[in-house]
């Protein structure tokens, strides 16, 4: 089974470093930091790319990082890439997972919620998503804003990494909306120093995980308490623990939307929170139900 | 309206004139608070407010509104003073009851005692008929919540996303309650945290578990200290959150509030691109002279998008009796067994009077309202000259309705 743990990802972008050769810029960047290399190159030749491919394919073996190539699963088997990363243009999802099989990294890149979920159930491995600022990377396409990001902090389960114009001087506004992992281009490859921006990179990464850790680790420290006092098991397999009011909850509703109505409070003058922040209605039935998650229902106060 | 306007004084003396002595002296515990200091106590005697309900918060908002130095205030309530009031009603007191006075007149009366200078208006009459809200609301910088029911909430959330003016959002039942700044372009509206008129009504009313008082001064005060925020210029400090509160037992809660839902054709991108952009956009930026602009260049006709079906067009029972057949009829005065009637030709208050006298009614009359004890019914039937009836102890909407009627026939 693969696992899949990065928190700084990084695309080739030979055009941001003219006059510098592409191992010594990807050597750079491993060596800064970067856990994981995808090699994107648009307008290269065929033989071109393969050779680029085997050349990253040899650094991050050296670094023991996983390797993506863009676009094309053939290119990803003959390079022995771990995986591919398709665009919503690409789509042949399901070919790439069934030519490279199940062990293959498939990523998506998304740039609505309504992308992410499709890409979810469509069985990524991760999913990219943005662009959350303009790039010069990927012209013309209007950059989905922070607030999508905010949505895929609430209702995403699968890796999901924040890119588009994100560098050591935006990062902290996208891990603040909620990101984790980060995923850079010209920030990186284009900076004078790319090992060094790496490292800027992951120190902002690092402190705001630490800053999440610390929240999931008091909902999961209340969650167990709640479990020693004396719940039981014996649930249906595809219902998670959740903490509902301040206590522990069972519930295989899935949604926030369901939820509701599994409390009998359809219809009824709600405001639902989950983990600190109120849900929209409208979100309520794309709010999924993650293990640990601190859902409050509250009843609309109307009198005065 | 406007002769409340010729009393004030405050605006041209606060803008033109600076502070006087006198006013300087006043405010000045205010003005010693740094975040207000002299500038934003200017900026307070600029501003006019609109409070919504003059029933518990209402009072309490007033209150604060008028005490801050607040240049302009206008009160809305389509309800009278009643002795259940008093027990939270901290404007209102015996000789309010006694007389049956409207409740947006008693608390003009007293706020006038409060500060002679001000600037208060009355308005009798339910916001949600139409032109009410409009009228009452135009020019405000600040809607301030203290209405008692869903439906006219909605109302004034769709109003005041529609011009770019925050609505302060504040419920109060039993011993608890909560709050919410609602700003146009920096968080979502009403309708995305509660629902439409489709939902139902929150079961809790001071009818049903009651209302104490400091609740009632707890939620008010959340909803001041943001309106002296918004007002005085501080307008990057207003709280993001909707704020839950109780006093018996103690807690309070901050629930992070979401921004503009971005569908919602209130409070959505769509819905602020359409309008040109006339919300406040960020918090801490000023946005209000355009949305003064845009309120003025474009009126009331932006409601009409959000208008719902008009319940009482759609099932009209008699000729002269429009019962507003909402959800929340019989919840619409909170508290009481209260169905509210319009009269479609309403006559004279006089006229009503010798009816309802010749009817063998107790009838008691004042400029505003005149209200009868009906004989042989146990209820009581309150007339404002707007055509509105109270009909109190009648039961259900259609007895209501039998009522009215009876008593009050077309001549």
């Amino acid at each position: 089974m693969k696992k899949l743990d990065f928190g700084l990802y990084v695309i080739t972008g030979e055009n941001y470093h003219p006059g510098r050769t592409l191992e010594e810029v990807m050597r750079e960047a491993l060596h800064g930091g970067a856990d994981i290399v995808q090699l994107r190159h648009k307008t290269a030749k065929k033989d071109e790319l393969l050779e680029k491919a085997r050349l990253l394919r040899r650094l991050t073996r050296e670094y023991g990082v996983p390797f993506i190539v863009n676009d094309d699963p053939e290119l990803a088997l003959e390079a022995e890439a771990d995986g591919v990363h398709l665009g919503q243009e690409d789509g042949g999802w399901r070919e790439a997972r069934e030519r490279l099989g199940p062990d293959a990294i498939i990523g998506i890149s998304t740039h609505s919620l309504e992308q992410a979920l499709a890409a979810e159930d469509a069985g990524a491995d991760y999913i990219g998503v943005g662009p959350v600022f303009p790039t010069e990377t990927k012209p013309g396409r209007p950059a989905v804003t922070l607030e999508y990001v905010r949505q895929a902090s609430r209702h995403v389960r699968i890796p999901w990494v924040a890119i588009g114009g994100i560098g050591p001087h935006n990062a902290q506004q996208v891990l603040g909306a909620g990101a984790t992992r980060l995923c850079a281009v010209s920030a990186i490859v284009g900076s004078a120093s790319p090992a060094q921006a790496c490292r800027e990179l992951k120190a902002m990464i690092a402190a705001a995980r630490g800053r999440r850790n610390g929240q999931a680790y008091e909902a999961g420290r209340e969650l167990a308490a709640a479990r020693a006092a004396g719940e039981t098991n014996g649930w249906a397999a595809a219902a998670v623990d959740i903490v509902l009011n301040g206590g522990p909850h069972r519930t295989a509703a899935g949604t926030l939307e369901r939820l509701v109505e599994e409390r009998g409070l359809s219809g009824r003058r709600i405001v639902a929170e989950a983990d600190g922040q109120i849900v929209p209605r409208e979100e309520w039935s794309r709010c999924r139900l993650r293990r640990g998650m601190a859902v409050e229902l509250v009843h609309f106060v109307g009198g005065g | 309206m406007a002769g409340g306007m010729e009393k004030v004084g405050r605006t041209e003396e606060g803008a033109v004139a600076g502070l006087s002595a006198e006013r300087r002296e006043r405010f000045s515990r205010q003005m010693r608070f740094a975040p207000i200091g002299e500038k934003g106590q200017l900026a307070l005697f600029r501003s006019r407010v609109l409070i919504a309900g003059v029933g518990s918060l209402g009072c309490a908002l007033a209150q604060h509104m008028a005490r801050a130095g607040v240049g302009s205030i206008v009160l809305a309530d389509r309800d009278y003073v009643e002795w259940s009031n008093l027990q939270r009603q901290m404007l209102f007191d015996e000789e309010d009851a006694r007389q049956c006075l409207p409740k947006a007149v008693a608390a003009v009366e007293k706020l006038r005692r409060v500060d002679s200078g001000l600037a208060a208006e009355a308005v009798v009459a339910d916001l949600t008929a139409p032109g009410v809200l409009e009228k009452a609301a135009a020019g405000c910088d600040l809607v301030l919540d203290g209405t008692d029911n869903a439906e006219v909430r909605l109302r004034l959330s769709d109003w005041c996303f529609a011009h770019g003016v925050p609505l302060l959002y504040g419920g109060v039942a039993g011993a608890s309650g909560m709050s919410a700044p609602l700003v146009p372009g920096a968080t979502c509206c009403l309708r995305c945290l509660i629902g439409g008129e489709e939902e139902q009504e929150s079961g809790e009313t001071c009818d049903t578990v009651g209302m104490l008082s400091p609740a009632v001064e707890l939620v008010a005060a959340l909803q001041a200290a943001e309106a002296l925020k918004w007002l005085s210029g501080s307008r990057g400090e207003l709280r993001r959150t909707l704020a839950t509160a109780s006093v018996w037992p103690l807690s309070l809660r901050e629930l992070k509030l979401p921004g503009p839902t971005r569908t919602c054709p209130a409070c959505g991108e769509a819905g602020q691109a359409q309008r040109g952009g006339s919300g406040a956009g960020e918090l801490s930026r000023s946005g209000s002279r355009k949305a003064e602009a845009a309120r003025e260049a474009r009126g009331p006709a932006v409601e009409a998008s959000f208008a719902r079906s008009e319940p009482q067009a759609a099932a009209p029972v008699d000729a002269a009796f429009k019962p507003r057949k909402t959800a929340a009829l019989s919840a619409v005065l909170c508290g009481r067994d209260t169905v509210q009637v319009e009269l479609s030709e309403p006559q004279p208050l006089d006229v009503y009077r010798r009816q309802l006298e010749a009817a063998g009614c107790a009838v008691m009359r004042n400029p505003y309202l005149l209200r009868a004890e009906l004989p042989d019914e146990g209820a009581r039937l309150v007339v404002f000259p707007d055509g509105r009836v109270l009909v109190q102890g009648a039961g259900d909407p259609d007895e209501a309705l039998r009522v009215c009627e009876r008593y009050l026939p077309v001549s």
